[in-house]
């Protein structure tokens, strides 16, 4: 048998056996690990283009002084000019299918495109998913026998499934009707993918409104309105206003491109407003910031504007004075730690105003927070999301507003 | 672990005693083994937890301060200390905590009359007023791994609550064989009684946890472990998730002891059953949202109770499809 077909053998062998033997031929160490191209014959086999790549070989670490590409990853090199979004990464998966008719590689290339996925901003498209799933040979890996369902059929490739899946887990993205065809077609229903499938659609769609704080998926833009909406994120208080302010342009013209103003955004409720118009002005007022507040990956940065708590006596007597006399003025409502039997508690409404109000033993220097503010600096992480905003569109400031009790709006604990 | 905890974190030091009575007890020995030196640290059970000595003036926003604590003292004022007499007033305060166990034992179950305890509706299990309340918690992060997250605990305002702060990094370690990363947790010491025996919780009366809570709007887990006795528990847990609202208000979250699901080893299993109150060893929190940044979670206080308005006993049913053998 000549050179040239011994080679031809040892990669036909290769792609059925995932390349245990051509590592036997090479005489390379048997290994668990994906197989190592078979050096001995790439080097003597001089017509052997290595752009093509037959054989599948894994992508290389992409540490290191020279950054070896992975085999596919000429594919999802466009040209400079080209942008990194689903077109792109669509084309490139198509490429791969169109010039590898009998899908050398796949496991490889959809690895890799597993990886390029958070570059080109797919990683939450389900549409890309099945399409990376639709890679794979159909038909193929099905168990065919009970040998076969005993011994995990095709395990690099169920792996690869798999993979594929897990990505889809970490991203928060249901699967479909489509994607549960597409893995019965490729690994039958027995198989680990569809296992992960079915365990995937079971706790998705348990946990899928438990958050009884949601934040919407797409994050406004614009710093003013996400301030906006992370200032009404954290109110309870549904009647409370968004003020946005808006500051003059600063003397200097350094940055005369920019014409963004700064803005100031501030939230108040009726409560906190009334308390403010009662408020001795006597009383020093308190700014306490910046605080972050995080809406799914964006942090925001906020102030608050609080006064302290009456003494106990100024207490009594504002509260027999004010129209809600019934109310009793009440110390912090505690869980009695040990024996004590506790009485039931009831749902006070709203829930956390109470609880902001009735803070701290008497006589302490620990102030309930009263009052809100914001506007926060965009978040320094967020800088490169910022990229349209300019450094002078928003900054922290505090607003002076803000009320002192919130006590008088609290409801009684039975 | 008192013996340990008065050794380290008081001002002794450790004399390369060549007393035969360290020899004689190797239990002890051990111990003390890694701790012979001149210089006093914080035990290294605890790598992340950190107690400031000084107040910050930021109040919340602690995220950007590292503060380790070193309990160096000034070589004038470090008393001379007895290994004998420390090893023999530790005995006598196990002693004296078995002789309380025991007559404990005869009022009622925890030292409580039996009347106090059936009638008993809620309790304050953990509350944070003091370091000694920060003590019986331990702080991780993936830095054991081999990540960069921190994670720091410390007393907040007027000691009025406790704050756990850090940064989150979702970098994986370079080890080859962890593929993501960035976690931090903070988990409760497991009960201890008389010459360390591990206790646990009965929480059979109640059945809702209720947590009084301060975030900044990420979503926490909150695990709770059974007792430890049989080694396959030692990976299990119930956990379930607690969402912050974020913002200067305290947050309640209760959460009934019905919806934690089981997990093993990390990963949530097909066959789920209630968490059972009777052996509860310790309650964790977990932050892994894969956001990185900087967090923070301000604790006020951690308790039981029994909402009489929650009568579900478990939410989660298993399913045929993935169990089949449950439904033979």
């Amino acid at each position: 048998m000549s050179w040239a077909q011994a080679i031809l053998l040892a990669r036909g062998l290769t792609r059925g056996w995932g390349g245990i033997c051509s590592t036997a031929l090479t005489g390379a160490p048997f290994s668990q690990v994906p197989p190592l191209a078979p050096r001995g014959l790439r080097c003597s086999a001089a017509a052997h283009n290595p752009d093509s790549s037959l054989v599948p070989r894994p992508p290389e670490p992409p540490r290191g002084p020279v950054k070896a590409l992975a085999p596919h990853e000429e594919l999802f090199r466009q040209a400079p000019d080209g942008e990194r979004d689903k077109a792109s990464f669509v084309q490139a998966v198509q490429n791969f299918t169109q010039y590898n008719v009998h899908k050398r590689g796949h496991v490889d290339f959809i690895y890799l495109a597993l990886r390029k996925m958070r570059e080109y901003g797919v990683e939450r498209d389900l549409a890309v998913y099945n399409l990376l799933l639709d890679i794979f040979p159909k038909e193929v890996f099905r168990p065919r026998n009970v040998f076969h369902s005993i011994f995990l059929h095709y395990p690099r490739q169920q792996e690869c499934g798999i993979a594929v899946l897990e990505q889809m887990e970490n991203h928060g993205v249901m699967p479909n009707k489509e994607t549960e065809f597409l893995l019965i077609q490729i690994f039958g229903r027995k198989s680990y993918p569809m296992l992960k499938f079915v365990r995937m659609k079971l706790w998705f769609t348990r946990f899928k409104n438990i958050n009884p704080f949601p934040v919407p998926r797409d994050l406004p833009q614009d710093p003013v309105d996400l301030a906006s909406l992370a200032l009404r994120h954290m109110e309870p208080d549904l009647s409370a206003r968004v003020t946005i302010y808006q500051m003059p342009l600063s003397k200097d013209s350094t940055d005369a491109v920019d014409p963004t103003e700064p803005h100031i955004v501030g939230i108040q409720s009726p409560d906190q407003q009334a308390a403010l118009a009662l408020h001795n002005p006597a009383r020093p007022i308190f700014v306490e910031g910046p605080f972050s507040l995080w809406l799914r990956d964006k942090c925001v940065y906020y102030h608050i504007l609080r006064a302290d708590l009456l003494s106990p006596e100024e207490r009594r007597r504002k509260a027999l004075s004010s129209p809600y006399a019934w109310q009793v003025p009440m110390t912090r409502p505690r869980w009695p730690s040990g024996s004590r039997a506790c009485r039931r508690p009831t749902q006070p409404w709203p829930r956390s105003r109470w609880s902001s109000a009735c803070q701290g033993p008497p006589g302490s220097s620990w102030r309930p927070p009263q009052g809100w503010r914001n506007h926060p600096h965009p978040h320094p992480r967020a800088r490169k999301k910022r990229k349209t905003i300019s450094s002078n569109s928003s900054r922290a400031r505090a607003e002076p507003e803000w009320s002192q009790e919130h006590r008088l709006w609290t409801g009684v604990k039975a | 672990m008192a013996f340990v905890h008065k050794f380290l974190n008081g001002t002794y030091i450790l004399r390369k005693c060549p007393k035969p009575s360290v020899a004689s007890c190797p239990f002890w020995g051990t111990r003390f083994a890694d701790y012979c030196s001149n210089s006093l640290q914080k035990p290294v059970a605890a790598p992340g937890k950190a107690s400031s000595q000084r107040k910050s003036g930021g109040n919340l926003e602690g995220h950007q301060q590292r503060e380790v604590a070193l309990d160096i003292t000034s070589p004038g004022d470090k008393p001379e200390v007895i290994f004998d007499k420390a090893i023999k007033e530790e005995i006598k305060d196990h002693f004296r905590r078995l002789k309380n166990d025991i007559v404990n034992h005869w009022v009622g179950p925890e030292g409580h009359s039996l009347h106090e305890v059936l009638m008993e509706q809620a309790k304050v299990v953990w509350q944070f007023r003091g370091k000694e309340d920060l003590d019986k918690w331990i702080v991780t992060s993936d830095k054991t791994i081999g990540g960069r997250s921190e994670v720091f605990l410390k007393m907040a305002k007027n000691n009025q609550s406790a704050l756990l702060y850090g940064t989150l990094s979702s970098e994986a370690p370079q080890d080859g064989e962890s593929g993501r990363s960035g976690y931090c947790a903070m988990v409760s010491k497991i009960p201890r009684g008389p010459f360390e025996r591990k206790r646990s919780y009965d929480w059979s009366q109640f059945n809702t946890l209720y947590l009084r809570v301060r975030g900044d709007g990420r979503p926490w887990m909150v695990n709770i472990r059974e007792d430890t006795d049989i080694i396959q528990r030692k990976d299990q847990m119930y956990s379930y998730f607690m969402f912050t609202r974020g913002g200067p208000y305290w947050q309640e979250v209760k959460i009934p002891f019905s919806k934690f699901f089981f997990s093993n080893q990390g990963r949530i299993r097909d066959a789920q059953y209630q968490l059972l109150l009777d052996r509860i060893s310790s309650v964790g929190f977990t932050l892994a949202d894969k956001v990185d940044g900087p967090f923070f979670l301000e604790i006020d206080f951690i308790g039981v109770f029994t909402d009489p308005a929650h009568t579900e006993e478990f939410a989660y049913e298993n399913s045929p499809e993935l169990n089949p053998r449950l439904f033979k």
